[in-house]
Order: C-alpha cells, then sequence, then structure tokens
C-alpha cells in the first residue's frame, strides 16, 4: 500500500523569486517567507517521497472559459512550465518534471468511484502556480509529479466545501493506491489577493488582513466545518478577487482529513500579498 | 453583453506577442469580426480600462492586458486603482 508521507501547502506568489533576489531584507516577513521555503523543501526531502500529487490554480493560462474544467488531472508523460509570458513577467525559473501517469489514470479511473468526475489532459503546461512552489520545494526536478489544477479563477468556481470533499478523495484513492510509493501531496494557493481588483493597493495600508487573521487561527485548529462556512465566494470576493485562490488551501485540508496541521505560518508585509504556510507531517498525519 | 469575448481579447494580447504587436498596430483590425457590442468594441479600441472593468472585464486578465495594450506599460497601479476602485465589484462571471 502506498502512504502520504508529507502534506504541504505554501504561496506561489509570481513576484517573491524578484524580491528574494532583490529585497531579502527589505521587511523582515520577507527574510522568513525565504526561510519558510528553505524548511518546506528540507520538510519534503526528509520524508523521502517517491512522487508529489501536486495542486493549484492555473491562472487562465492553461485553461480558459472556451472550455473551463474545475478539476483537472494531467497525464501527459512530462510536465513544463511557466509560459512564456509568465517569464517576461516576473523572475521565474523554467521547471521541468515527469508525470506519473499510472498515478494519474489511478485518480481518475478511482474518482468516478469516489465522487469525482476529473477532467483530464494529455498535453498542456503548468503555470507558475505550479512551477515557482517546486523551484523552491524540489530544484532538483527529479521526482515525478501529478498536476491536479482547480478552478479558483472562472465564476462559478466550485464551493469550499467541494474543495474539501475532493481533497478527501484524491487522499482516499492515494492511500488505497495498489505500490508501495511514498507520497506528498503539495498545494498552492493565497491568502487574501487581489489582482487587477479595487483591493490591489490595500496591502499597504493594511497589511494584515482580517480574512488573512481569520482563516489562519481556523486553519490552526483543524476547524474544518469553519473554514468552509467562511470560505464562500461572496466573502473571498470582498477579500480581493484573487482570494479563491485559498480554496487549495481548503482542498489540502480535506487530504488532511481536517486534522490539525502541524505547522502554520503567515508571513505579512507590505510590499506583496502575505506568504502562508502548512504542514502535515507524517507522524501527524498517518504513518510514515 | 459579450464579456466572453472581451476576456479572449485581452487574454491573447496578455500572453501572445504577436498578438499584443498586431493589436498595439491596428486595433480596429483586430477587432474585426469579433462578436462584441459597440460599446465594448469602443472601449477595447479606446483602451479605456474603466469602461472594460465596468463592463465585467475580467479583472486578472484586463490588469494583464493594460500592461501590454496600453502606452507606457499601463497606468501606474495607483492610478487603475483609482479609475476601478468606484465602480465597486462588478459581476465577472462570463
Amino acid at each position: 500500500m502506498a502512504q502520504v508521507v508529507q502534506i504541504i501547502g505554501v504561496t506561489h506568489n509570481p513576484v517573491l523569486p524578484g524580491i528574494f533576489q532583490d529585497h531579502l531584507d527589505a521587511e523582515p516577513a520577507i527574510r522568513e517567507a525565504y526561510d519558510n521555503f528553505a524548511l518546506m523543501r528540507q520538510k519534503l526531502a526528509q520524508a523521502r517521497p517517491d512522487v508529489l500529487v501536486v495542486v493549484a490554480g492555473d491562472h487562465l493560462n492553461q485553461w480558459f472559459m472556451d472550455n473551463m474544467p474545475a478539476f483537472v488531472v494531467g497525464k501527459a508523460p512530462v510536465a513544463r512550465g511557466p509560459f512564456p509570458h509568465e517569464l517576461r513577467a516576473h523572475k521565474l525559473s523554467a521547471y521541468q518534471a515527469r508525470v506519473d501517469v499510472e498515478v494519474a489514470q489511478t485518480l481518475l479511473r478511482e474518482g468516478y468511484a469516489n465522487g469525482v468526475d476529473f477532467s483530464y489532459s494529455d498535453e498542456f503546461q503548468i503555470d507558475h502556480a505550479f512551477t515557482m512552489p517546486l523551484s523552491f520545494l524540489r530544484p532538483e526536478m527529479d521526482l515525478p509529479i501529478v498536476p491536479v489544477w482547480t478552478n479558483v479563477m472562472a465564476p462559478p468556481i466550485p464551493p469550499a466545501r467541494r474543495f474539501y470533499d475532493v481533497g478527501q478523495a484524491i487522499r482516499g484513492i492515494v492511500d488505497a493506491l495498489p505500490s508501495d510509493q511514498r507520497v506528498a501531496i503539495v498545494a498552492s494557493g493565497h491568502m487574501a489577493n487581489s489582482v487587477g481588483g479595487p483591493g490591489m493597493l490595500r496591502i499597504r495600508t493594511d497589511p494584515v488582513p482580517e480574512f488573512d487573521v481569520t482563516m489562519k487561527a481556523l486553519l490552526t485548529e483543524g476547524d474544518a466545518e469553519a473554514v468552509i462556512r467562511e470560505a464562500s465566494w461572496e466573502r473571498l470576493l470582498a477579500a480581493g478577487n484573487g482570494t479563491a485562490g485559498f480554496l487549495d488551501f481548503v482542498l489540502l485540508l480535506g487530504a488532511a482529513r481536517g486534522r490539525r496541521p502541524s505547522y502554520v505560518d503567515l508571513n505579512s508585509t507590505r510590499m506583496t500579498t502575505a506568504s502562508f504556510f502548512l504542514t502535515w507531517d507524517g507522524a501527524e498525519d498517518g504513518t510514515r | 453583453m459579450s464579456r466572453y469575448q472581451i476576456d479572449k481579447v485581452m487574454r491573447e494580447v496578455a500572453h501572445d506577442e504577436a498578438a499584443a504587436a498586431a493589436f498595439r498596430a491596428d486595433a480596429a483590425a483586430y477587432l474585426a469580426g469579433r462578436d462584441l457590442t459597440d460599446e465594448e468594441r469602443a472601449a477595447l479600441l479606446s483602451g479605456d480600462y474603466g469602461a472594460l472593468y465596468r463592463l465585467g472585464a475580467h479583472p486578472f486578465l484586463l490588469w494583464a492586458f493594460t500592461r501590454v495594450a496600453l502606452p507606457d506599460g499601463g497606468p501606474k497601479p495607483a492610478e487603475y486603482v483609482a479609475t476601478i476602485a468606484p465602480l465597486g465589484t462588478p459581476d465577472f462571471a462570463t
């Protein structure tokens, strides 16, 4: 039987690599976020995973409203990214990883039996929501991944409870894999975040939004019902037009079966949207 | 109302350098044959991002679009926010 050996949630803010490069000590929270990425990399390495299931929202780069899926499993043999226009706009690194096609196909097949009709793709690129975290967490690019996209951009997006349930389903399917693989589940997302919306500069005057404080506290307690209740579309939108990216942390909470995380940290700054990190280390969420 | 068509144009221009060059060179030609209302077409042609926002353009795409479609890399963040904030949060579902 396979086992989940580590669960990690991180920010995927595409401006952070440039800020780390040029302004690492501009504010304490920037250095703290940088150190948190190093800690996440260490935790992942210590868990010795064979494969990474990576969950993130695409930013209308790969998927668009001509045919918008809610949850997608990528099953092409190789995943590459980010997109050229993302490389032009930000100081991002290219990333390439093999895809564990067998695990991807099992997610699809068993998804049907577990209440999730995943879409799937045999031709795709992964955007910064995947490549930015992976560049920090596993710069070696030596582990196969299974990309799972979520629609957090194009309303109507699935409700928070659906994200939680899909996380639980993914966990159940991974636990039941017939292989002896050690699996890490990684998700990237956002706390309060606005790009192109009226809240875009709010961080400069309100670097610790109430949304961030509330959600950090509820996640720290592992209070899944409260997280789901508080993460309504209306509340997410009020906190910033990009805040629905938080829902991938709700999915992760489902994958952890609603348990209290081992580690939670929020690094708030006036320079950019806050960085958020959370983990469920193996011993606190099953066997390792 | 053709929010999807607005988003489609903005996405093409924001993502593809050749599309951005074509749009900047002759926006009217670029938009010819697109299923846009007169108001939507005029807003895209004049770079009136406030009007596009009010019409329900996707905010994330709108910001990216202004970076490459408008002169001088588009409005500064403070100017952009000052223009759209009074318009509230229009529905941007397609």
